[in-house]
This record gives C-alpha cells, structure tokens and sequence, in this order.
C-alpha cells in the first residue's frame, strides 16, 4: 500500500496508543492492565505482521518467543541483574531463538510451516515445565519486581506507558521496515520468489531476519509482561495464545500497519467485556471471532480501506533514460551455453543444447511447444541443475549456481506468465531491483518503466495492471537489476499486434545498449523482426540456428512449425455434409483474465456431423475460447449455445454433462489412475442411464490398439502419445454431442500426430462433430471440413478448409509477415522512448 | 515387557492418529484446505456416542451410526460455513475460521454434554486378557486393526467404485473432473464430511479406551495434524504410515525416556523430520514450475 | 460490556430525578463476592461445583437477611487455567467490581498468581481449591490470602501416614505431570524422607495418556509396594485401569483427584481398592447440616439426582463452609473494606460448618481453616464415595 496511506495509519495508530494510555491511567488498575497487556499483544503482532504480513509465512507458534522473551528475562531479573539490561538482552535471546527455528522453517511452507511453528511452541511449553533448575518448574518464577528507575521501581502507569513505547516503536519500526529495501524484498519473496531471485533476493537471509525480528519482538514484549504480572510460568503461554496472536492480525489486517493494534485491541478487549458470560465466554468469543472474519475476511483495515475511494496518482510523464548510460558502458562478457542436457524423471527435455549470445545482439530460441526452450532459460537463471554442460558468463560457469547468485552475476529474465510482485506498486517492483545505493530511486525506477514503454500510472498495484502493462513492468523489473544479459521468456504473449510493434523497438533499443538480449517467442514477426540470430530448438535439441532469413527458409524448420501433412492424416472427406442446425455456437463472446479480454466479440459455429479446425498462431486466443466454451471460464459476455441451450453462465461439469467433451491441451490425464479408469471416468455424466461402460469402454479402445496394451498402467507412465490417445477416449466415452480437441498433436512425435489425425478422420467420418485447435495447421485443416483463423483474440478469416490450407495469410500468421515492418537495428538512439510514432 | 507394551499400545494410539489425519489428508488433497476443527469433531464422534447409546440408551450400532451419521454432517456444515465463503474470497481465513469453529463445538459440547469425563462401555475394554505376557483389553489389539481396515476399505472404495475414482479423479486433476462432469464442489464437500466421518470413527472408537469428554479431541487434533504433515499430507498412505510411527515413537519415548520428556521427543522428531523432509516423509515436491 | 454500570447510572439519574436521596441506595446495593476459577476446560466441573457450594452458601445468608443488611451477589469469571487471565480477572473483580472478597483458584498456579495482587490491594482472596502449601503461606507482612481447603504438604503427610498404616516400606510415585504433580512431588520427599521411608521410583503422566503401563512397570520393578496417586480422575482411571490390566494388587493411595467426578465409572472395579484423602464426603449419615446442605443442591439443581452427581464434594463443601466464614467475617469487620474484613477474619468462630465445626479458623499465624486431622480417608463403593471405616 502507498507511503502516505501507511504514514496516515501510523499517524493514527500513534495517536491512538497515546490517548488508549492516557484514558487507561485515568480509569481504575483493572482497565490500566488490560490496556498494557493489549499494547504488549500489539507487540506480538507487529513482529508477527513482519513474518505474516510481509514475509506471508505463519507461525503458529509465537507464544513460544512471547515465553521465551519472559523467562529471559525474569531469571536474570531474579538473579540480580538490572532490567533495563534484561530487557534487551530477553530480546536478543528470543531472537537468537527466531533464527533457530527459521533453519528448519526455511524449507518448509504453508502447512508444514504452521506445523513445524506448534511443534516448536509445544517444545517451548513442556521445555519449561522440564527444565526446573532454570525456570521453576510447572509453577514457574514468582516475585518479579517491575523495573527501577534511581531507587523507585515503575508504578502500574509508568510500566503501562512502558508498553505503549514500546507498542509505538514497533509500529514505527513496522512502518519503517515495510517501506524499507528489507521489508520490500521480504514481500518480493513472498510475492513471487522466483522473481525476487532473479533480481538477486537471497532466500534464507531475508527470511531469516524476518524470523528474528518476528521473535525479537515478541520476546521484547515478553519482558515486559513478566514484571508487568510479577510471574511467569508455562501455563501462561498455552498454545492458544499463539493462535490469538494469529488472529488478533488476521482480523486486523496482515500487512497493514494499524491493523495489529486494532486486532490487539479486539482480542484483548472482547473477551473482558465478555467476561460476565463467565463459563460461557468462550463459547461467545469464538462465535463472534467467526461474525468478524466473515464481514472482513482479509482484516478490519482492508475492509475499511475498501470503502474509502482511491485516489489515483498521476499517470506516468515521459523522462527520457539514458539507458546505456544507466547500465554502464565497458566490455560485456557474452553468454556462452555449452553442450546442456537435463532429464526430468527419466524423460530428456534437452540434449547437448549449445549457443551464444553476444553482448549487443538479439538471440532468439525458437521452436514449436514442448521443444524445451523454457527448459533451457530456467538452466541459464539458475532455477534448474542441468545433469551436463556448462552455463558461461564470460570467466564464470554459472550451470547449477542458485537463482539469486545468476542474478548478481548479471542475467535478468522475465517469465512466461508475468510474475511481478503482486501487492507492490509498479514503481515499486522496478525500484526494488535497483542496486542498493542508487541514487534517486523512485525517479530512476519511473524512467526505466517510461523507457520501456510503459504509459500508466506508477502507483498502481501491479496485480491490477492490464496484460500488456505486467510485461513492460517486468522488462523494466530485470533491466533495473543493470544485467550483461537479459532473458526475455515469451514476452509478446497476449499482446494485440501493435503493442507486439512497440514491443520490438524496445528490445532493439535494449540491445543496442550494448547487453545481450536472449528472446523465447512464438512471433515470428516479432522474432524475424528483432533477432540477430535464430536458435530452433525440437524435442530438446538444437534443429537449426542462423540469421533469422535463413531460419525461416529452412524446410524443417517449416515443418515443425506447420507440420508436414503427409501420409494418411490429411485424409480430407468426399463430400461435406449439407449445412446443419449448430450444435455449438459462440456468438460474440468476450473473454479474458485480467483487465483486459483475449477474445474480443468472437463468433464460431459448429454443425452437427462438422469438423471445423480452429487456427492461429500463439496467444491468439484459441485455448481462451476453448475454455469459455467449455465452461471453465466464465465470459465476459456474449452466448454460448450448446444444443440451442445458452450455457455461458454454466459451470464446466454442467456444461460437460450437456453433452459437450473437451479433451484439453497438455492431455490432462488422471495421473495415479490407471488408463482403464481415466477412460471410465469419461463416461461419468451418463452413469445411471444403464450404459454398458465395460462394453463402450472396450469399442472405444478398440481405436486405439496402442491403449489396448497400456490400460492397467497408471496413466502418468504413459507416453505422450498415448495419453493423447487415452484422452480421446476418454472424450468419446461421454458420447458428446460435440467433441473439442485442444492442441491434440502437442509434444508429438510426427508420426504418432499422424495417427491420432487419422483416427480423428475415422470419428468425422462417422459422423461425430468435431472441433480442433492445433498447432500443426496442415494436419488439422487435413481432415477439416471448415477453418477459422484467430488472430489477436478476432476472427481474421474462415471458410472452406482447403481453401486456407493455400492461403498466405495462415502462414503469415504462423511465421509472420514476409515483409517484417522493422527495420534492421542500426543507428538506434541511445535513449528509449515510449511508443514509436 | 515394557517395550513390547509400549508397541501395542503406541501401535492403537497411531492408528487412530492415522484416521483423523487421513481426514485432514481427504480434504487437503481435494481442495488445499485443512478443517482445523477435525480434534472437534472426534469428540462429537464419542460424545455423540455416549449420548445417544448410554444417555438415551438407543442400541449401540444404532447409536453408532447415528453419531457418524451427524459427524458427517458436521463437515458438511464445517465445509459450507467455515471455509467456502473464505475461499470463494480468495481469503485464507478459513484457517482461523475453523479453528473458531473447533472452540465454539467444543465449548457448546461442554455444556450439552457435560463437564464430567465419562466412560463408554465397550465389552471388549473390560477384562484384560493375557498376551504373550501382557495383559491387554481385546479393543487395543482390535483398534489398529480396524483403524489399518478403515484405511484399507478407504483406499479401495477410491480405486473400486465409480464414485471414489471420481474423488480421485478431483484430487489429481480438478479441472479435467470437471471436464467429466464431475462437480467438484460437491466434491470438496464430500470430502469435508469424510473427513469428519473418520476424525468420528477415531473416537468412537478411542473412547472406552481412554473416556468421553468435551476437550478429548483438542491434543489428539493438533497431533494428528502432526502427523498428517510429517507423512506428506498428500499422500494417503503416507500419513497411515506416520500415524502409526508417531503413536509408537510416543509410546516408546514414554516407556525410555519418561512421560514428561514424551512431547518435547515427539515433537523434536516433528520438526526434525520436517526439516529434512519439508515436504513430509512420503510426499513429493515435483518439478519446479517456474 | 456489562450492563450492570449503565443501570447504576441509570438508577442514579432516577433517583437524583426524583430527588429521593433519603432513599440509602448504597444499603440497598448488594454486597459482592467474586469467584476466579476455570469455568471451561478439563477443570469446568471443579469450578461448577464451587460456584454450587458458594450459591447454596449465598442463597442462605440472603434468607436469613443477608450481611451488613445486604444481599450478597456472586461475581464469576473464567480463568481458563490461565494464570494471567486469572490475574486479570481478579483485578477486575477486585478493582471494577468491588468485590468484598474473591474466592478462588482451582490451579495452584492461577492462584498464586493472584497472591501478590491480592496482598498488595487489601483484597481478602479465599482459596477454596488450589491445595499449594506457599499459597497461604506467602511471606507477606500482611497476608491476606485465607483458605479452607487442603494444604499439600499436610495432604502429603497423611498420605504418607496411611500408607505406612498399610504396611508400605518402599511406596512409588505416580504424578500427573501438571504443577499440582509437582507440588505434590515436592511434599511427598519430604514426608517420605521425614517417615525414613525410601521412595521406590518418581513416574509422571499426561492428562491424555491412557496407557501407563511402562512407568507402573518401573515401579514395580523398583520394588514399589504401595503407590501414592495424584491426579484427577480421568488419568486417575487410566492408571488403575493400567494396574488391572498388568494384574498388579499394589495399594493404591490417592490425593483427592479421583473423587472429583465418576471414578468407577471411568476405572472400573479396581478404583473400588484406591484411598483416597478428603474434606468432606456426602455419603453415610449425614448432620443435620449435611442433610440441609444436599436438600439444598438438590432443590437449586434439579440436575442433581443421585448422590454421585454431588461432586466434587470437596469443592461443593469448601466453598459452602469458606463462604460462611466469608459472611461472618465481613458481619464481624462491619465493612466491606479489606483490611477490616482481614482483621474479622481472625476473630470469628467458633461456627458450626459443614466440615466441621470450626473452632478459631484462622489465626495470624494460621491462615488455613482445615488442618491434618480434617482429611478423612475414603474410598468408592460403586458410584458413592464412603469413608473408610478402619
């Protein structure tokens, strides 16, 4: 959340522990205690805000430092020592503590994190019953005198107010910390981690401090508690503290820095107003706590917020970066990758992959999906240990280094699905890469998104950021890290043609300022159009490299892409059937994720006993409409009649039950059940219409005779083509009014897609109507009857199959226009600029 | 002696832990949440129990099934209340939700029920008889036994029936169940309720063993959550397996070390083998996705 | 919030309306007592039962006119076991509700938590429960922490007797592993090495345990022949369902714990072997005041119906008597005030309680109304609990 929101609450917040302490010395002792042990409990929270909120990792287990912070400090007030020199000392004990559990917490996340917390909690507890010499026992220490300042031991006020300082310096602390680089870096990992590695944030250290200043904070107010009660023993710190603790942020607001004050206030204040309910107090707690996490399910701060109207900052104003100067000049090390190779599970995704990529120049790996090209970055930036070869960043072998050290060495990337730092503004996720010490921070971090292009307003939250936006945001993200190399994994997906355009000149630029640039990308225009060299990797090797004509010359490299339509597949049908009423229409259908739609208004029929192929090239938005045919994902608007029923608004499973069967991309399989049960359960929408599954079972494997040998075999050992054939039976077993494929032939071998189609060709020619979505564009308009192409979320062209099959403008779909509208990269300015004209 | 005591009574503590952390792994597979009231309904499962079958003097099976019938419910209504509204938000409240749930059922159970520990009669927890020389109740040596059958039956009702392959089916690849026309809501529910089911099966069982009360099921909660993270929530035999070890290594550090070292052991053991196994002793981490 | 302020205001701005001031409404308001005590959880039963003997107690002083000429109104608050919250609770009763006089403590620790705060307040705290010995004996200069109830070292002590009295020259120890298990462990040394007697072996429990089989089987390994028993009755049960089970006929000898709910019920026949020390018991012949006492019970909670759900007898009679001398003392010092009602405390008696009839109950030097031969020796007979008559 923005700076002056957080200055505001912390205004507040202070003002409010100020007059909650002046308002509890007027009233009676009663009300003067409560009101410390709420701001010790504040305490709590804040240290358990820094771990929850900003970490997003949940201890169960804070009572633990709370207990751990008062014997510290009790039995060296009891044997003697000053408080004001056990105080700290308690802190730092709890602290050390916090770092101890964080090394086996480190690892661990979500439940086994929570788990590990209470077993260290209860460790803690019993600890202290057991441990008698030191810590009295069950019963625990008596007779701990308050503090003294001269000869005078603190009044109640004075310890209260002592708390309030307290409460007050953790909020501010709190505060500080948020909008620090440490704090940034700690919600960066949480966030999304991997990015946060590979703009160079280490793991364990980050989350380590997290873990002490958590605990510190906790034991800090534990010290106070133990003179404030003039006892300690375990039986003050039970378990369900820790989950109080918990709850009093949860319902204030994780992450906010009021909220651990007002969640302290509520559970600290509840139960004593309820405590005329005497043994029925409880009872009412728990049910009121269940009344307030449901009216504000992510705090009492973010639903107030919510009400408030945001005010929107200023939309970016161009300032012009001198880019070459802001990533330095000097001789840059070229990236050289030799002889890779890494297997998953006995499966090879790349073997003996070699290329360069030299300073100043785009290099391109392309191929078809599943070829291994992300395979290859994830080996380049550290996230995977290739099994051989080498990763050379001039002197350096970086192969099998840790995320975090690939990035300090100097290799930036962004990913194929952005993963920007949610909850961070887009300054703010840019300005975090930055290295420490740059002067300016803010003003560098907006001219480096204005350099990319990016148009919008700084201060949005990046989770609200539109598509095209999340892109830019993340270039600018891994070009602040100031890199030799940057890794730029499918950038253009998603992207309308004209941002795609822009796109390409900010990469041109990027290169020119002297850093290698190295492009995963399925845009052939964009690609032909950037790229000084082209890579073409398949099935995990290196099938062609060269200048980027040369490439696209190339005839197997055309053949991956297009497939090659021969033998049998492309069997086209005698005679089309005569046009029938749609079983399947979309009619105008928008659809999307975010802010903005991938499809846009898209109408698609398909007749009863059609085979229509549905094309175009990556991001294209093909997968999109199967999805919101499908009912997996809601439209935005339009229809889509199944059978003449309108089932937009219907869930998959009732969509399905309709009649329709979607066999989707990547398969889908039912890993751990064996074949013959992933096809059963096709037929699961028609259990109780008395089908003979068995029988149905055995016509529809008797397709597939490479299945007949496999069924009993858990579907997740299968083959790739086999799980594709096993995923078509499954489709039939449903008996669809109309059977949807999506990219049937993807990570096959040609001749097993070859087969598939021919099999699709036998079902079209028994009449069961068919639409397909694949890469392979020869293949599927083989054995179409009609083609729709899709380009950039629009139907651009349809009609007779083989019509398009000789149509350019599917292959300039695929393998972008012959005449690329960029020019060569020559004198480019040393200075990006937002848009081209 | 006291070893092999230790192993046969460690042996029917771990299989009861094994059934109410296969709860917390039926509804963590099928839909990533956790009901953290499962302690609670083990009680409602004894406390039930006991007062249909000895208050209201119904015939026990009768009351048996009727308890198991209501627990049951209580998952749905736990699944309903407590975690889709928090989950349909995006929200990870249902974490505290349950929780509060868990309180609020054990202290409504309290005044319902009553305040007092009481016994649920068992023919077979009433005269010891003698085992290679300890002497044991018949219903220690039937618990595992039950406990391993209740898994066992739980596995193939999932392989063998159209309706378990379906759950399956939610649990490896929701989106493609859907695709089926399986509703996975409904699904998510289901396992709710079978989650509760087995936390009940645990108690009814448990009970003449030890006795009813209205807090019977808090410890026994946060244990069997142990469990259900140390064997890989994941995997379902994977958290049986660690049932029955968790129960043993408690019972041995008892009969070795002494009682009151019995949990800093176990959990020691806990967050040791968590930190060599984040993941849990049988689950997997798979592939980094990145 | 309570409700009760408003109305206090409420009734001020009447009462000022009206300009009826003769009206003495602070003689009109009632004298209030508090009770902290675990009204939820493993102990609610205790605290249920203590809030019963306390009633009973009240409804009779307000029959006979309550004290001061007031009615005397009982404040509750749950503590949950919790030592802090018992602290906060009895800050809240003593300093918002102005209560004359807190009883307390089911858990030692809770207890003597509220201790210091108690004598540094002026706020008489009358135990009821929590048989801590440093509780009562505290060390303050002006202790105002009274108890009528069992003392651990003098509960000991005759533990120790009356096992010896069975014959026992190497009893074992089995504790529950909770801070009333450690007193107790401390109080046992002593009486043990005060009668020469060696202790065959220490074993602790959990409250959850149901299987104790190893550390009995310590015991007798260590030639333990008899066992002293301190728990409540659910571990209780799992220990002589334990010894059953391993077919052991050692005596058993037991702090009260057992007889605090259905301990045949939960241990079947062998809890029938076990000795157990009480205050008080409802069974057998009955005083006249016994019989007056369990009519009461009975007519208050009609859930009340057989003699084994008169339990915990010794809280329900503790607090019955506590609450008596409590009214007598404040009827003494004329005043709700703490230090006077302090000082009463020490000149009332002699006062026939149900217990017994008590003499000087407290003294400067003695702040424990119940002394050794108070304890009665008692065991169960199917579901009632009868004293020994050896």
């Amino acid at each position: 959340m923005a700076l002056r929101s957080d200055l505001a609450q912390a205004a507040i917040g202070l003002a409010a522990i100020a007059a909650a302490t002046a308002g509890a010395c007027a009233a009676d002792g009663y009300t003067l205690f409560v009101a410390a042990i709420v701001l010790l409990t504040a305490v709590v929270g804040y240290g358990l805000n820094v771990l929850l909120g900003l970490a997003g990792l949940v201890s169960l287990g804070q009572v633990a430092f709370y207990a751990i912070g008062a014997y510290a400090a009790a039995i060296p007030v009891l044997a003697g020592w000053s408080f004001w020199l056990a105080w700290p000392f308690a802190g730092l004990v709890a602290a050390g503590a916090g770092i101890l559990l964080a090394v086996p917490a480190l690892r661990a996340r979500g439940p086994y994190l929570a788990m590990v917390t209470i077993a260290f909690a209860l460790i803690v507890e019993h600890g202290l019953v057991e441990w008698k010499a030191l810590t009295g026992g069950a019963n625990g220490l008596m007779g701990i005198l308050p503090p003294t300042l001269g000869a005078v031991p603190l009044s109640e006020r004075e310890m209260t107010w002592l708390s309030a300082a307290l409460a007050a310096l953790a909020l501010v602390g709190f505060t500080a910390l948020k909008h620090a680089r440490l704090g940034r870096a700690m919600v960066a990992l949480r966030d999304a981690e991997d990015a946060a590695q590979s703009i160079g944030i280490r793991v364990v250290p980050v989350r380590a401090v997290a873990f002490a200043l958590s605990a510190g904070a906790a034991g800090l107010a534990g010290a106070l508690f133990a003179p404030l009660l003039m006892f300690v023993s375990p039986g003050t710190f039970p378990l369900s503290q820790s989950i109080l603790f918990l709850l009093a942020v949860v319902v204030g607001g994780a992450g906010t820095v009021l909220g651990p004050l007002l969640g302290a206030a509520l559970v600290g204040v509840l139960p004593e107003l309820l405590s005329g309910l005497a043994e029925y107090r409880l009872l009412f707690f728990g049910s009121l706590l269940l009344v307030v996490l449901r009216v504000a399910p992510n705090g009492l701060v973010g639903a107030v917020a919510a009400l408030r109207p945001r005010r929107a900052g200023p939309a970016l104003r161009p300032a012009p970066l001198d880019l070459a100067g802001f990533l330095g000049t000097g001789a840059r090390p070229t990236l050289a990758v030799e002889g890779l190779g890494i297997a998953f599970g006995g499966v090879t995704a790349a073997r003996d992959v070699g290329f360069t990529a030299a300073p100043g120049r785009v290099t391109s790996l392309i191929g078809p999906n599943g070829a291994g090209k992300t395979t290859i970055l994830n080996i380049v930036c550290g996230f995977y240990r290739p099994d051989r070869g080498r990763v050379r960043l001039g002197a350096l072998d970086l192969a099998g280094r840790p995320a975090a050290a690939v990035a300090r060495a100097g290799i930036a990337r962004t990913y194929q699905t952005t993963q920007l730092f949610a909850s961070m503004s887009a300054r703010d996720n840019v300005r975090l890469a930055l290295p420490p010490g740059t002067a300016g921070p803010a003003r560098v971090a907006d001219a480096l998104l204005a350099g990319v292009g990016y148009a919008g307003r700084p201060d949005a939250p990046a989770a609200d950021l539109p598509h095209v936006d999340r892109r830019l945001v993340e270039i600018a993200r891994a070009l602040a890290t100031r890199p030799h190399v940057l890794v730029l994994d499918e950038p253009a997906a998603g992207l309308m043609r004209a941002e795609k355009d822009a796109l390409a000149q900010v990469v041109r630029t990027i290169a020119a300022a002297g850093i290698a640039v190295v492009l995963v990308e399925h845009d052939m225009a964009l690609v032909m159009g950037v790229s000084d060299h082209v890579v073409v990797l398949d099935a995990g090797q290196v099938l062609a490299a060269g200048a980027p004509a040369a490439v696209a010359r190339d005839p197997r490299v055309v053949a991956a892409y297009l497939g090659t339509g021969d033998g049998g597949a492309g069997r086209a049908r005698a005679a089309r059937p005569a046009d029938a009423a749609p079983v399947l229409a979309a009619q105008g259908v928008t659809a999307g994720y975010g802010a903005a739609p991938v499809l846009e208004g898209v109408d698609v029929a398909v007749g009863a006993g059609e085979c229509v192929a549905l094309l175009g090239a990556n991001g294209a938005g093909k997968s999109t409409l199967m999805r919101a045919l499908s009912g997996l994902l809601r439209p935005i608007g339009g229809r889509v009649l199944l059978a003449g029923a309108d089932v937009a608004r219907e869930p998959a499973h009732r969509v399905a039950a309709r009649g329709l069967a979607l066999v989707p991309e990547g398969r889908q399989v039912f890993p751990a059940l064996t074949a013959r049960d992933n096809i059963r359960l096709g037929a699961w929408r028609r259990r109780g219409l008395g089908v003979d599954v068995e029988a149905e079972l055995a016509r529809a494997v008797a397709r597939f005779p490479r299945l007949a040998r496999r069924l009993d075999s858990p579907a997740g050992l299968l083959s790739g083509g086999e799980q594709q054939m096993m995923a078509l039976a499954r489709g039939l077993m449903a008996d669809p009014r109309v059977l949807l494929l999506d990219e049937p032939s993807l990570g096959l071998a040609p001749g097993t897609a070859s087969e598939l189609f021919a099999i699709l060709a036998d079902l079209r020619d028994e009449g069961v109507t068919i639409l397909v979505v694949d890469q392979m564009a020869d293949l599927a308009l083989g054995i179409a009857d009609r083609g729709i192409l899709l380009e950039t979320g629009r139907v651009v062209r349809a009609g007779d199959a083989q019509a398009l099959r000789g149509d350019g403008a599917l292959v300039a779909a695929y393998l972008g226009h012959p005449s690329p509208p960029l020019q060569p990269h020559e004198a480019e300015p040393r200075v990006l600029r937002p848009h081209p004209a | 002696m006291l070893v092999l005591s230790a192993l046969v009574s460690g042996l029917a503590q771990g299989a009861m832990y094994g059934l109410v952390a296969l709860g917390y792994h039926v509804t963590f597979a099928v839909s990533r949440t956790v009901n953290f009231a499962q302690g609670s309904a083990m009680m409602l499962g004894a406390v039930l129990g006991y007062v249909l079958g000895v208050r209201e003097g119904w015939p026990m099976p009768l009351a048996v099934a009727a308890a198991l019938a209501l627990c049951a419910a209580f998952g749905l209504l736990v699944e309903r209340v407590l975690v889709r509204p928090f989950v349909r938000r995006g929200s990870e409240a249902w974490l505290m939700a349950t929780v509060a749930g868990g309180l609020v059922l054990d202290n409504a159970a309290m005044f319902a029920f009553g305040k007092e520990p009481r016994a649920l009669p068992s023919r077979l927890a009433e005269r010891p008889v003698e085992i290679l020389g300890l002497g044991l109740y018949p219903l220690q040596l039937v618990i595992p036994v039950v406990g391993i059958a209740v898994a066992a039956a739980l596995h193939l009702l999932s392989r063998r029936t159209a309706h378990g392959r379906a759950l399956l089916a939610v649990v490896q690849n929701p989106t493609a169940a859907r695709l089926m026309g399986i509703d996975v809501g409904r699904a998510v529910a289901l396992s709710y309720a079978g989650s509760t089911l087995l936390a009940g099966i645990a108690g009814l069982l448990i009970a003449p063993l030890s006795s009813v009360t209205a807090e019977m099921g808090t410890l026994f909660g946060i244990k069997a959550f142990a469990v259900a993270i140390v064997g890989g929530i994941g995997s379902a035999p994977g958290v049986v397996a660690a049932g029955l070890a968790y129960g043993v290594v408690e019972a041995l550090a008892t009969a070795l070390v002494g009682s009151s070292w019995t949990q800093i052991v176990v959990f020691a053991a806990v967050i040791g083998s968590l930190a060599l196994r984040p993941n849990g002793l049988f689950g997997a981490a798979g592939p980094r996705k990145v | 919030m309570d409700r009760r302020p408003v109305l206090h205001r409420r009734a001020l701005l009447v009462a000022l309306a009206l300009g009826a001031a003769a009206v003495p409404a602070a003689a009109q308001d009632p004298v209030k007592v508090g009770l902290v005590a675990a009204l939820s959880g493993q102990s609610a039963k205790s605290g249920e039962a203590i809030t019963r003997g306390l009633q009973v107690a009240i409804d009779e002083i307000n029959a006979g006119g309550g004290v001061l000429g007031r009615r005397i109104e009982l404040v509750r608050r749950d503590d949950e076991s919790n030592p802090a919250k018992g602290l906060v609770a009895a800050r809240e009763l003593v300093q918002r509700e102005k209560v004359a006089v807190v009883f307390g403590g089911i858990d030692t620790p809770v207890s003597m938590a509220i201790v210091p705060f108690a004598n540094g307040a002026k706020a008489p705290f009358m135990g009821v429960w929590a048989a801590g010995t440093p509780i009562t004996r505290n060390g303050a200069a002006e202790n105002y922490v009274f108890r009528v109830s069992a003392v651990d070292e003098l509960v000991d002590e005759a533990l120790v007797a009356q096992a010896a009295r069975k014959g026992a020259r190497k009893p074992g120890l089995m504790l529950i592993n909770n801070p009333w298990g450690e007193s107790n462990e401390a109080g046992l040394k002593k009486a043990l090495a005060a009668a020469g007697l060696p202790a065959a072996g220490i074993e602790k429990f959990g409250n959850d345990d149901i299987d104790m089989v190893p550390q009995l089987a310590r015991l007798r390994e260590g030639g333990a022949d008899a066992l002293f028993l301190v728990a409540n009755v659910q571990p209780a049960a799992q220990v002589v369902r334990s010894l059953d089970r391993m077919g052991w006929p050692v005596p058993v000898v037991s702090h009260w714990g057992p007889a605090g709910g259905r301990f045949t019920e939960l241990g079947g026949p062998r809890a029938e072997t076990v000795d157990m020390v009480q205050t008080y018991s409802f069974s057998g012949r009955l005083s006249p005041k016994g019989e007056a006492v369990l009519a009461a019970l009975k007519a208050r909670y009609p859930e009340i119906r057989t003699l084994s759900d008169v339990t915990p007898a010794v809280g329900i009679a503790n607090a019955y008597d506590a609450m008596h001398l409590a009214a007598l003392a404040i009827a003494r010092a004329g005043s709700t005030e703490g230090p006077a009602v302090r000082a009463a405390f020490y000149e009332i008696g002699p006062y026939q309680g149900l217990i017994k009839t008590y003499a000087r109950p407290f003294s400067p030097g003695n702040h424990d109304a119940l002394s050794r031969e108070d304890y009665i020796f008692t065991r169960f007979s199917g579901p009632e609990i009868v004293p020994l008559t050896d």
